[in-house]
């Protein structure tokens, strides 16, 4: 069939090569173009319709270009971002010269907006049933962070872009509209120029930790390698819009990015340099109280049990029993002096980063070019990490005749990075100041130098910092070639080739830690997963994806009211990832690779690679240029298909009615509804049970898989519906965008728990329901708007409530390591990733109940069979509670109830400034960081048993307690803040001279008892959410930049 | 140049196009799928070699599960960092000890998949056309399968001894004697067809599968009660016999690594080895040092055990030669037979080394002679020092009927991984 369709394809496509006329003639037309208060207009593009003819005007607005067409009538369309497209109808006969000038009228609504709906697709918005966010390169501008995901958080509605770590080279995640599956990623497709790139978070840096994290996902991702600067606009598509061109894999929405392109005229350089510094923006509490309980060694003196061999080895050790859960631990009573430090003082640092860009563009009538070069380096708030990318990048167009046009993009980067355990593990900087007892020097050194041993069991802070080198390097290219024909009028045939490659290396080294022995030897030793003779690990990731796609869109004015557009298209996507690691322990002295390893030696490769291929056909139908009704449909086949389920299916229709648009008020209505696929919850070989081979012991050995396969494997399927409306009010000065939706998303494909006894743990099946619905509202506007003043302010208010509605086999656990093994976990009837866990038992009025030692306890009941939410409370007897059975139920919620932000510009003269608060709110984090702190005795709380304002016990009484360690992770913040200064020209031919400073998380209003409660120890994870585990925290950045143009 | 042109164009078109002409699916070169491993006899020799592997490796496995269970309830040991919290509970006992518990539910759940691994060859074992190769993949089918249903049965009141959805549980006693049956009826088959040397040059080093099968078969027949039976299959044990899962620095001793190495899970709690004071080993007994690095606990209060745990490549025993005296002496003393038991007991007490180089080197007994009580508190005191830190004391303090005061708990409650997943769940025990 398919095979089939590409022959009958090609056919057509061959045929239309052969048949076109070419009675062409040569004319050449020029012009101005000026805004309304006469202003020449610069960049603004001008395109002889039904051709391929067009440019764009320079600096003083002036426009030329020829055209080689038959004589007749034409339209001359000119179109500026931000204005109102206008129209001029022109004869083209015998004379040869033609001059046309018009005036563009600024347009709030940007209807008339040509916006990328996915490859080589372009609508406008007045056609579109759904609403399309676009990020333009200015407000990506000056946002004081030189990750593309940062920069445009709080400024796409529908969208939470989270930061989950403050490394330089941290991941930062996009949900678009919540979590769209279970077992998958939730990340959007990115496609930048119409290449599929990839976003993956593929470890290669962080190996001694990954035994140990579960979900996490806690590596950076891949779209740190591209560069900010190089972006020319960014559309976020939900998942029904994107469906036709992107079919099974639309579900989580898709990033289209378009990068700068060149124009006609004179070749423009811009030159930008900038220079930043970050700091740790709060340190979190960390007690300094010269006190301890016990005795100095006592190792977790807040909640240790000390036994009668430790009284009698330390005389003066007094204890007293303290009952929990019905059993006693007799902790240590008696106070001994110690000296406590700050370990902060020695993790942080303050980096100090720059960004350097210098672009060269410009280009004739039939040839233009874009070519930049960069260079980043930027120091991380831990000491010894940093992440340093440089990138080459060219864009060509050319005219190859007049029906046809070439583009190609070349682009390179390498992207490298220092980087220190992330989160998850005692020995990542952050937690093993966390999980140490600070009564340790931590600099105290012996006579060659080398560091000494804190707490038993514990590795030094310092040892990460001076003994942990976790280092990756990527080389990447992403190059694309495009053909756009014009073989007939109205009819138009685009060809886009891409290939995003990158290879991905990463080294790692523990070397070993000179007080190892020591430890040992003392009757305590440092855990073999604190690698305390060494480790060393190389990793190396080879990714390829291609894709293919071929557009075919025709254009007929079948009336003076009716138009119509058809597109069909085929694409083929392949995506092949390589990976080879290998790895040891017990380190030679100072070999820092694996050939210096010599103990649990250990080489993994694995090899993952699927296709999808489908074709599309779309249809829109547009009357009077006021209503448009779109219908789509794809089919999609992929190897990573159940042989049953080869024939997927995505049907779409949508409309658009504008209701009124004049001068003084435009009033939209829309409405979608369509299916689209994920893909990420499934693995490529999927459709197999696994058995995987373990060395061991010189012989072959097989473990059949835990996880059984999945016959039926096929995509997730997300049904959208969506209304909205674009409005224009005060003559379209206030514009507002409405947006509600409802998202039911089935074949949700669960890993899910099996009895054991079946001879299997787990099995994937696409049997798994939720719900995604929401509003989005985007509220903006110019209030003043003069000369030489001007205020605009923008405010977005998104909120989405996610709901798993189906999830047959019960309750998934999601593996992390700080929480029970059920501790967070998607349950029926709840949203994803809720936390679950022991709550206090309270008195009626909400107090605490305590114990008649006066400590508080957990809550007692009745647990309702088979779910992990619901319970009774059981009488209390004596006034205490009563039963066998410790109640679990939901303590935190990572989905938060609503996000926003609120930006301005205030401009006067040449000076700007500029903000943009950032808001999530009603958000839960689990914060685990806290009971840590309290255990090995550095938290608030046992500092006030320490000086007797808190009774001896109660660390050891919230222990078991989850939801004393869920805080509200709720803030605003001031993410972006900047004044720029527009300097006069001092050099001849400079056109634009810019000076700023910016400010990025200068501020943030919480009450979360951490660093911060923008954070996830689960990373790039979705299933991992809104966790606190020794991660690094978001910095504090200053910039100061510089840019011109000459 | 407008020919050349399309016809290039063209061209390109197709190449790109018939990139997608490609293979319809991708196996993974990784793993081995369903049908290639249980179909070809490579595949189920390297299948049975993961049994120990799966038995014996990790912390999630039962070497690591049944002692850290069979310890902690038992006294044996004490948890050393109160934030290996499914271990503390276990220590404290009581209702901490829920369906939650990771260490009860590791040992659940990789006892059922061995349990559902051994099956896998059985179910396939037609594939098989060498004989002498069959009865070796049915004799370690047969070990495992045994070894998972008999050490769930020692630590929950019903077993789900059948691998199927929604699987029946059966009591425990009815367990052993199925574990039973499937040894003997597998002894008499390898008796028939004697396992080839090919076979166990295939396997790893360390199950000596005739002894281990008597071992066995002695091991489950004393706690169901059958002394004939227990005595007889004991008394096949060959004394100098070795079985042993074996480790390297890669696949490691699961208790040396997760707690003995680092001090900061589990250690052995005092010298009475969780014993009371008036059963506490005596001073002369050697077997303090077999089990103990040193009799002086370090200044912040812990021992620190030895054992079978020193390395990561200590090889542990599969059964002990002490634990077939033991069971000789402890059927013999049931059944009244108590100069039997006496014999056995002394071979134990009077040892002074053995296949594993342990030895107690103390005097014969000398407590009441006639007394079948004496007898048998003098074989619990035993088989606790004996067999320390081998899981088995949960059941010993069970089956000698001592005060439950002197055990965290008596059965285990079943996982919530099962109970949510299977209707057939019973109600936990209440201790």
């Amino acid at each position: 069939m398919k095979k089939k369709f590409t022959t009958s394809m090609l056919g057509i496509f061959s045929l239309l090569m052969m048949s076109f006329a070419s009675l062409a003639q040569n004319y050449n037309i020029k012009g101005k173009i000026a805004d309304s208060n006469g202003q020449p207009m610069i960049g603004a593009t001008v395109v002889l319709k039904g051709t391929a003819f067009g440019t764009a005007t320079n600096a003083a607005g002036d426009y030329s270009f020829n055209a080689s067409v038959k004589a007749g009538t034409y339209d001359l369309e000119f179109r500026s971002v931000g204005f109102a497209n206008v129209s001029k109808k022109i004869t083209l006969g015998s004379a040869n010269d033609l001059n046309v000038n018009v005036a563009m009228i600024e347009d709030g609504m940007s209807l008339d907006e040509v916006v990328v709906t996915g490859s080589t697709l372009k609508s406008t918005r007045r056609e579109l049933g759904n609403s399309i966010s676009t990020v333009s390169a200015q407000s990506i501008r000056n946002s004081g962070t030189n990750n593309l995901a940062g920069a445009i958080q709080g400024k796409i509605a529908g969208a939470q872009v989270t930061q989950n770590s403050g490394d330089p080279s941290g991941g930062i995640t996009i949900r678009l509209r919540g979590i769209k599956s279970l077992a998958g990623s939730s990340d959007p497709l990115y496609v930048i120029d119409g290449v599929i790139i990839s976003n993956a978070s593929d470890n290669v840096s962080q190996l001694a930790p990954s035994s140990s994290v579960g979900s996490a996902v806690v590596t950076q991702n891949r779209l740190a390698d591209i560069n900010p600067n190089d972006i020319e606009t960014l559309n976020v598509l939900n998942g029904a819009a994107a469906a036709a061109v992107y079919g099974s894999r639309a579900s989580n929405g898709v990033v289209l990015i378009t990068t700068k392109r060149g124009k006609s005229g004179t070749p423009k350089v811009t030159f930008s340099t900038s220079f930043n510094a970050n700091e740790l923006r709060k340190k979190v509490f960390a007690s300094t109280y010269g006190k301890q309980f016990g005795f100095a060694e006592l190792r977790l003196y807040p909640i240790a049990n000390v036994s009668a061999a430790q009284i009698a080895a330390n005389p003066g050790t007094t204890t007293a029993g303290i009952l929990r859960d019905g059993a006693t631990t007799n902790l240590a009573t008696n106070l001994v002096d110690v000296t406590r430090y700050d370990y902060q003082d020695q993790i942080y640092q303050t980096g100090y980063g720059n960004d350097n860009n210098l672009s060269v563009s410009g280009g004739s009538e039939k040839t233009q070019y874009f070519a930049s070069i960069s260079y980043l380096k930027n120091q991380g708030i831990v000491k010894g990490t940093d992440f340093q990318r440089y990138g080459l990048r060219m864009r060509l167009d050319q005219r190859l005749n007049n029906w046809a046009k070439m583009s190609v993009g070349l682009n390179y980067s390498n992207s490298s990075s220092n980087e220190k355990p992330n989160g998850n593990v005692f020995y990542s900087p952050v937690n093993s100041f966390t999980i140490t007892n600070n009564i340790w020097d931590l600099n105290n050194r012996d006579a060659s130098g080398k560091l000494q041993r804190v707490e038993r069991a514990r590795i030094n802070p310092l040892s990460v910092i001076e003994d942990m080198v976790f280092t990756q390097d990527v080389s990447r290219t992403i190059n694309d070639i495009q053909f756009n024909l014009t073989p007939l009028a109205g009819l138009s045939v685009d060809l886009v080739a891409g290939i995003d490659s990158y290879s991905q290396t990463g080294n790692n080294t523990i070397n070993r830690y000179p007080y190892a022995l020591e430890a040992a030897t003392a009757g305590v030793a440092l855990g073999a997963n604190l690698f305390p003779d060494g480790f060393a690990a190389q990793a190396s990731n080879k990714v390829t994806l291609y894709n293919t796609d071929l557009n075919i869109t025709y254009q007929k004015q079948l009336n003076d009211k009716l138009k119509l557009t058809a597109v069909g298209g085929f694409n083929y996507q392949f995506q092949n990832k390589e990976f080879i690691t290998s790895g040891g322990e017990n380190l030679s002295p100072f070999v820092t690779t694996t050939r210096g390893v010599s103990r649990s030696i250990t080489t993994d490769y694995s090899l993952d690679r699927f296709w999808v291929a489908g074709q599309f056909v779309q249809a829109t139908v547009g009357y009077d240029n006021k209503l448009f009704l779109t219908a789509a449909l794809r089919r999609d086949a992929s190897s990573i298909f159940a042989e049953s389920e080869v024939n997927q299916l995505y049907p779409k229709i949508s409309a658009s009615y504008v209701i009124k648009e004049d001068e003084n008020l435009t009033a939209r209505v829309r409405g979608s509804l369509g299916d689209a696929g994920g893909v990420t919850a499934i693995g490529t070989y999927d459709r197999f049970w696994q058995f995987g081979p373990s060395p061991y012991l010189g012989r072959p050995a097989f473990n059949a898989g835990t996880r059984f396969a999945n016959e039926r494997v096929r995509p997730e399927r997300m049904r959208e519906i969506e209304f909205g409306g674009d409005f224009g009010f005060l003559k379209n000065r206030v514009q507002l965008g409405i947006s509600v939706y409802q998202q039911n998303i089935t074949d949700l494909v669960l890993n899910r728990n099996l009895a054991p006894s079946v001879g299997g743990l787990s099995k994937t099946d696409n049997v798994g329901e939720m719900q995604n619905k929401g509003i989005e509202i985007t509220l903006g506007g110019s209030i003043i708007k003069q000369k030489d003043f001007e205020i605009d302010a923008n405010i977005i208010f998104s909120s989405n409530r996610n709901k798993i509605t189906k999830l047959p086999g019960g309750t998934v656990n999601i593996v992390n390591s700080f929480t029970a093994a059920d501790g967070i976990a998607f349950v029926e009837g709840q949203p994803a990733s809720i936390f679950i866990g022991r709550i206090y038992a309270r008195n009626p009025d909400g107090t605490l109940l305590l114990t008649p030692q006066g400590l508080p306890q957990s809550e007692r009941g009745t647990q309702t069979a088979g779910d992990p939410v619901n319970y009774t409370i059981n009488p209390r007897v004596d006034g205490q509670p009563s039963g066998s059975t410790f109640i679990r139920t939901v303590v935190g919620n990572p989905n938060p109830d609503w996000t926003g932000s609120f930006s301005s510009n205030i401009r006067y003269k040449d000076l700007t400034f500029r903000f943009l608060l950032d808001a999530v709110q009603g958000v839960s984090v689990f914060n685990a960081d806290k009971r840590t702190r309290e255990n090995v005795g550095i938290g608030s709380l046992i500092e006030a048993e320490l000086r007797g304002t808190a009774p001896r016990g109660s660390v050891l009484a919230i222990g078991p307690i989850e939801e004393f360690r869920v805080d509200d992770g709720s803030f605003v913040k001031l993410r972006e803040i900047a004044l720029s200064y527009r300097l006069p020209s001092i050099i001849k031919g400079m056109s634009n001279f810019n000076i700023s400073l910016s400010g990025r998380n200068l501020i943030s209003w919480d009450k979360y008892n951490g660093y911060d409660p923008e954070t996830n120890a689960g990373g790039n994870s979705d299933r991992l959410r809104g966790t606190d585990f020794g991660n690094v925290p978001i910095p504090r950045t200053y910039q100061m930049s510089l840019t011109a143009s000459f | 140049m407008k020919n050349i042109f399309v016809k290039s164009f063209v061209l390109a078109s197709v190449a790109m196009m018939s990139l997608s002409s490609c293979q319809k699916e991708y196996l993974n070169p990784s793993t081995g799928s369903e049908t290639q491993v249980l179909t070809d006899v490579d595949g189920l020799v390297a299948l049975a070699n993961g049994l120990p592997l799966r038995y014996s490796v990790g912390r999630q496995s039962p070497a690591y599960t049944i002692v850290a269970t069979g310890g902690l309830t038992t006294r044996e040991l004490a948890v050393l960092n109160a934030g290996n919290l499914d271990e503390d509970q276990l220590l404290r006992g009581g209702l901490g000890v829920d369906g939650n518990n990771a260490v009860v539910r590791n040992l659940w759940s990789q006892l059922n998949l061995i349990k559902g691994n051994s099956d896998l060859i059985f179910n396939n074992l037609d594939k098989v056309n060498d004989p002498g190769l069959k009865s070796g993949l049915r004799a370690y089918a047969t070990i495992y399968r045994a070894l998972a249903i008999g050490t769930m049965a020692q630590f929950w009141q019903q077993v789900t001894v059948e691998t199927a959805p929604n699987a029946n549980f059966v009591p425990r006693d009815e367990t052993f004697r199925q574990a039973i049956t499937l040894l003997e009826s597998t002894q008499t088959a390898i008796a028939a067809t004697p396992i080839s040397a090919s076979f166990n040059a295939r396997m790893v080093a360390g199950l000596d599968i005739p002894n281990t099968i008597n071992a066995l078969i002695a091991r489950y027949a004393l706690f169901v009660g059958d002394y004939p039976k227990a005595i007889a299959a004991a008394n096949k044990v060959t004394a100098s016999s070795r079985s042993s899962w074996n480790f390297d620095d890669v696949t490691r001793n699961p208790i040396w690594d997760v707690a003995l190495a680092n001090v900061n899970v589990f250690q052995p709690l005092s010298l009475n080895m969780g014993l009371p004071n008036d059963l506490a080993p005596v001073a002369a007994d050697k077997r303090i040092d077999f089990y103990f690095l040193s009799r002086t606990p370090s200044t912040t209060g812990v021992f620190r055990g030895r054992g079978f745990f020193t390395a990561n490549n200590s090889p542990m025993p599969i059964y002990l030669p002490g634990e077939m005296s033991l069971i000789i002496a402890e059927a013999n003393a049931r059944a009244n037979n108590l100069d039997a038991a006496l014999t056995a007991l002394n071979s134990v007490l009077t040892k002074k080394t053995d296949s594993w180089l342990m030895g107690a080197d103390l005097p014969a007994f000398s407590g009441d002679r006639t007394s079948a009580m004496a007898i048998l508190t003098e074989i619990y005191r035993n088989r606790r020092i004996e067999l320390f830190m081998s899981g088995m004391a949960l059941e010993d303090s069970r089956r000698f009927g001592r005060p439950a005061t002197e055990r965290s708990r008596t059965w285990m409650p079943y996982p919530a991984i099962e109970r949510s997943n299977n209707t057939n769940t019973p109600a936990d025990p209440a201790n």
